[in-house]
């Protein structure tokens, strides 16, 4: 009965991230959250494992005290419990201090044989975190995982590189990352949505999982953080005929020489 | 969650009658299941609006000063446009604000998510992001609902699911809509400064404007809204789409020439929109309520039963939800079981005046609906006003004959008597 | 800290971005050292520009293996910065290094940057909504798309130092099974003209249009993530965005694509766009140097046809 940890970050909705065209600020005072998309494919993919080889799984996530209704959420998708590290530093946490973070907290938990991360969060998309808690705690990791299975105390998973796929097996306990093609993440049902507000849930703060000051703090310096604008001509033909419209287009890409 | 385990009240819809239901339910010890179809309460939800808040007090006093509530509307409008001129009744009242401000306005997004989370506080369980696709019967009896696989039993099922309510329809209790039992509303949320929507409106920092419009709607049947929230405006119409199909007009366009009319454009000049949707409404007022609302194990309420108001000046919709979600709450905690509910249900919204209000307005639909409210009357109004302010040199006709001349331009004695009669005895 | 370090497993990314580094390691008047696992290679990286070459000799054809190495490497080195290459491959091994190294890592930069003596770096965030600027604090590693940088002048015979380390490998997985994944058509990464398909085609036989306007251009055809991923249209290595291709081309044409952030991140470095649409509102428009509002199934034809007779 393997012990599986999903890792999951509960991000700002991009879609509802509006930038202030004067200054190019960005404007997160309407974003709701969600829990990033490539984490659900990772809580699945735990969550299947329950079915196919016994698994017990529990959720893990590091956030401010925003991420309690992500708990809600977690939950309903399948683990049986859920930790959750509740501290300011994930306000300004890097790829860095997340993963010394989730590293303490498996340390913490101590019982896992895998872990299971999505390969980039939908808001940074840093691609970092999962590979960076394995080599913290010293375990192996697979990453771009499209396909993954348990065998005895093994896992065997896909790996899909670009050009190449291959297969990579290695022992327990072991970390793994999953691409979104690895699964469809469930809807919650009405059941499962009303079990979760049952299940129970751990929650630490980061000094309960003895880390130091410099562990917490970001490595590199955001100097800013703006919305990006495309300036292009902006030369698009509404009026007339279609024909009329195309004979502009096509004499202007004359011009611009790319025909 | 075991089969055995039964709620007192399954709520399906947390808008605001249902979380009000909900809510006063939960606080009374009940075990109560608010059910939403949308990813979070709110997301569904479109409105003018306007928020009553004897309505908020009901459920629990003092409540609204903890909802996120937009401005305090002490000045109530009514603008009847012309092509190029428009005339305003301003009424200003600052009683309206005194103690309990008499209401708000709102945007709902923010009010339903917080007012649903006001619920769980108290103890009601909210599922999110489910939809009920059937409800369970037993012989005559509601006894739960269906979502998906899964099927949750109750004592009452309460039946909160809008203007369109398939919950209804499945108890027999409604059939479909039909066009002429709804408007259609066209809104458009437009974001300004604070300090300009506070000069643009004259009110200060915490006062809102209402104000209602006709002759916008290009002879359909409707009007428009407009009220401005803390750093926005929303603006919208709302009108018949029976009408508005047998003129081959487009909602989208009619709204546009509304928006860019001389007496508006300035108003929300430099905004930035940030929401622009669409919703049904209920236009019928009392005889658009069905003839039960009840049956055994199962009630209905709000806009599912059409608990909306429409007196041409006053548009009420919120605030009847919510009284009818207390009405619901407490007919659930007096009954002995789902059985006697109905009637207990039908008692409370008696005593808690929402029967005697809808009745006492029910003929007002009609004076909304004559047609020569829609473009006509708003005309002949600015005409009027038009001939009394003209200086321009030339010898003015005589004011008894200009008015008559005025009126005949736009409408027949016949026609003009006949629209009197139906606006008296309407009311 | 000291020395501007280079990294790939694939040596021509690992020359684009000595590139880059040939003119940060001059201007911060640094050695540029290059880090590789394949000996053959790295009289190349010499001639590209790297002043020194580490090669890591180990038993093992995974580059993953290698990533306990390159951090042993680093750790000992201590350089200002480290460049990998973000392939796939590289992204792994830079999160490993970074953890070793206990530094910040910074994912895709598309730009890099001496400022007032600091190195910094553009990447974007939010789906391609926002650009975060960061400067590099103690020894840093930045992962570099491939193709950000051109290739570099190479000089034949260039003097430079090479190094040869025994390392050990990490042997804590077995890898098998290697599959080439066989493009079922022609890269568009590389493609100097590109017509992208979106959600505005109603059916898979409309594809034939897009197929017609390409031939006249000389175009290749993508498309936007859900035509591959959704309905399996087309292959998901034509699909453009900030999950999929990033593309560069000279031309870039599309019809019936919206234009949601994340997929005009991948086109972003396009030189013109242009962009057919039925809504004008559609965000592809203020992405676009040109565009028609119109019905594509009208405009594209005659666009066609107005291309072949030019």
């Amino acid at each position: 009965m393997p012990n599986i940890i999903a890792c999951y970050k509960w991000v700002l909705d991009e879609q509802d991230i509006k930038i202030n065209p004067g200054n190019l600020a960005l404007d997160t005072s309407r974003a709701k959250c969600k829990i990033s998309e490539y984490d659900r494919n990772a809580i699945e993919e735990a969550v299947l494992q329950v079915d196919k080889c016994g698994a017990v799984v529990a959720s893990l996530t590091f956030g401010t005290s925003v991420a309690k209704q992500s708990l809600k959420d977690a939950l309903s998708r399948g683990p049986e419990k859920a930790y959750w590290v509740n501290d300011t530093a994930a306000q300004t946490a890097d790829g860095f201090v997340t993963a010394n973070v989730l590293a303490a907290a498996l340390r913490k938990i101590g019982d896992y044989d895998l872990v299971l991360c999505g390969e980039g969060s939908a808001d940074t998309y840093g691609q970092q975190v999962g590979p960076r808690v394995a080599t913290l705690l010293g375990i192996p990791v697979i990453t771009f995982v499209t396909e993954m299975k348990i065998e005895g105390n093994k896992v065997i998973a896909t790996r899909k590189i670009g050009d190449c796929t291959e297969t990579v097996t290695a022992d327990f306990p072991v970390l793994v990352t999953v691409l979104p093609e690895i699964n469809k993440p469930r809807i919650p049902s009405l059941k499962q949505v009303l079990g979760a507000a049952k299940k129970p849930v751990t929650e630490w703060k980061a000094a309960d999982l003895g880390l130091a000051t410099d562990e917490l703090s970001p490595k590199n310096k955001v100097k800013s953080i703006k919305g990006f604008v495309m300036n292009r001509k902006n030369v698009i033909y509404k009026e007339g005929s279609p024909t009329e419209k195309v004979a502009s287009l096509a004499a202007t890409l004359a011009k611009e020489g790319v025909l | 969650m075991g089969e055995e385990e039964k709620f007192d009240a399954i709520i399906i819809g947390a808008g605001p009658a249902g979380t009000a239901c909900a809510y006063v339910l939960a606080k009374e010890g009940k075990n109560v299941l608010l059910i939403e179809r949308g990813v979070s309460a709110g997301s569904k939800n479109v409105t003018g609006g306007r928020l009553y808040t004897y309505a908020l007090e009901l459920v629990e006093p003092g409540l609204h000063s903890e909802a996120p509530l937009e401005r305090k509307v002490i000045r109530e409008q009514i603008m009847m446009l012309g092509k190029k001129s428009a005339v305003t009744i301003d009424y200003l009242d600052y009683t309206f604000k005194e103690e309990v401000p008499q209401s708000y306005s709102v945007l709902r997004a923010p009010f339903d998510e917080w007012f649903a989370g006001k619920a769980e506080e108290q103890g009601a369980m909210v599922a999110s992001g489910i939809l009920v696709d059937d409800l369970l019967f037993e012989g005559n009896k509601v006894i739960g609902v269906k979502a998906g696989e899964d099927e949750m039993y109750a004592d009452v099922v309460i039946a909160a699911d809008g203007i369109n309510s398939f919950m209804a329809q499945k108890a027999g209790l409604r059939s479909d809509l039909t066009g002429h039992m709804v408007g259609v509303g066209v809104k458009e949320v437009i974001e300004l400064p604070a300090e300009i929507i506070q000069d643009r409106f004259n009110v200060a920092s915490d006062e809102g404007t209402a104000r209602m419009i006709i002759g916008c709607t290009e002879g359909i049947q409707g009007g428009g809204f407009l009220y401005t929230n803390k750093d926005s405006v929303s603006l919208g119409i709302v009108f018949s789409p029976e009408n508005a199909a047998k003129q081959g007009k487009s909602i989208h366009e009619i709204y546009q020439d509304f928006k860019m009319h001389p007496a508006i454009y300035p108003l929300i000049r430099d905004g930035n929109t940030v929401e622009y949707g669409a919703h049904l409404v209920p236009e019928s007022g009392w005889r658009g309520v069905p003839q039960k609302l009840y049956r055994d194990g199962f009630i209905v309420t709000g806009d599912a039963a059409g608990f909306c108001i429409n007196t041409g000046t006053i548009l009420r919709g919120i605030d009847l939800a919510i009284v009818s979600g207390v009405a619901a709450a407490r007919a659930v905690i007096e009954a002995k079981d789902g059985s006697t509910v109905g009637t207990s249900y039908m008692r409370e919204l008696e005593q808690l005046g929402l029967i005697p209000t809808m009745k006492l307005f029910a003929g007002w639909p009609d004076i909304v609906a004559i047609p020569r409210m829609a473009e006509t009357y708003p005309h002949l109004a600015n005409d009027a006003l038009r001939f009394m302010f003209t200086v321009d040199g030339t010898v003015p006709e005589k004011m008894p004959k200009a008015m008559r001349a005025i009126v005949k331009k736009h409408v027949s004695m016949g026609q003009l008597i006949a629209d009197g009669w139906k606006g008296v005895t309407s009311i | 800290m000291a020395g501007i370090f280079i990294y790939s497993e694939d040596t021509n990314v690992a020359q684009q971005m000595l590139t880059m580094g040939r003119e940060l390691a001059d201007k911060m008047q640094q050695r540029l050292c290059a880090v590789t696992i394949f000996e053959q290679d790295a009289q190349d990286l010499v001639d590209a520009g790297a002043d020194k070459v580490f090669v890591l000799k180990g038993d093992s054809a995974w580059p993953e293996s290698y990533a306990p190495a390159v951090a042993d490497l680093a750790a000992k080195e201590e350089p200002i910065a480290i460049f990998i290459g973000a392939t796939l491959r590289g992204k792994d091994l830079a999160a490993k290094v970074a953890a070793r190294l206990k530094s910040g890592l910074v994912t895709d930069a598309f730009a890099v940057r001496l400022e007032n003596g600091d190195i910094e770096t553009d990447r974007v965030m939010y789906g391609g909504l926002a650009v975060c600027t960061e400067i590099l604090q103690g020894t840093s590693v930045v992962t570099i798309p491939p193709r950000t940088f051109d290739m570099p002048a190479k000089v034949s015979g260039r003097a430079g130092e090479i190094v040869k380390l025994d390392v050990t490998v990490d042997s804590t997985m077995a890898v098998g099974n290697v599959c080439p994944i066989v493009r079922q058509g022609a890269d568009i990464a590389t493609a100097e003209k590109l017509v992208c398909v979106g959600r505005g085609l109603g059916k898979q036989e409309d594809m034939q249009l897009a197929k017609d306007l390409a031939a006249a251009l000389g175009a290749e055809i993508g498309c936007t993530r859900s035509i591959a991923e959704d309905y399996h249209w087309l292959p998901n290595e034509t699909y453009i965005g900030l999950s999929g291709q990033k593309v560069k081309p000279v031309l870039y044409l599309s019809m019936g694509v919206s234009g949601q952030v994340q997929h005009v991140a991948g086109i972003r470095d396009s030189k013109i766009i242009v962009a057919i649409d039925s809504n004008e509102n559609a965000p592809i428009f203020a992405a676009a140097d040109y565009g028609i509002v119109g019905d594509l199934y009208q405009i594209v034809p005659l666009l066609t046809e107005a291309i072949r007779n030019k």
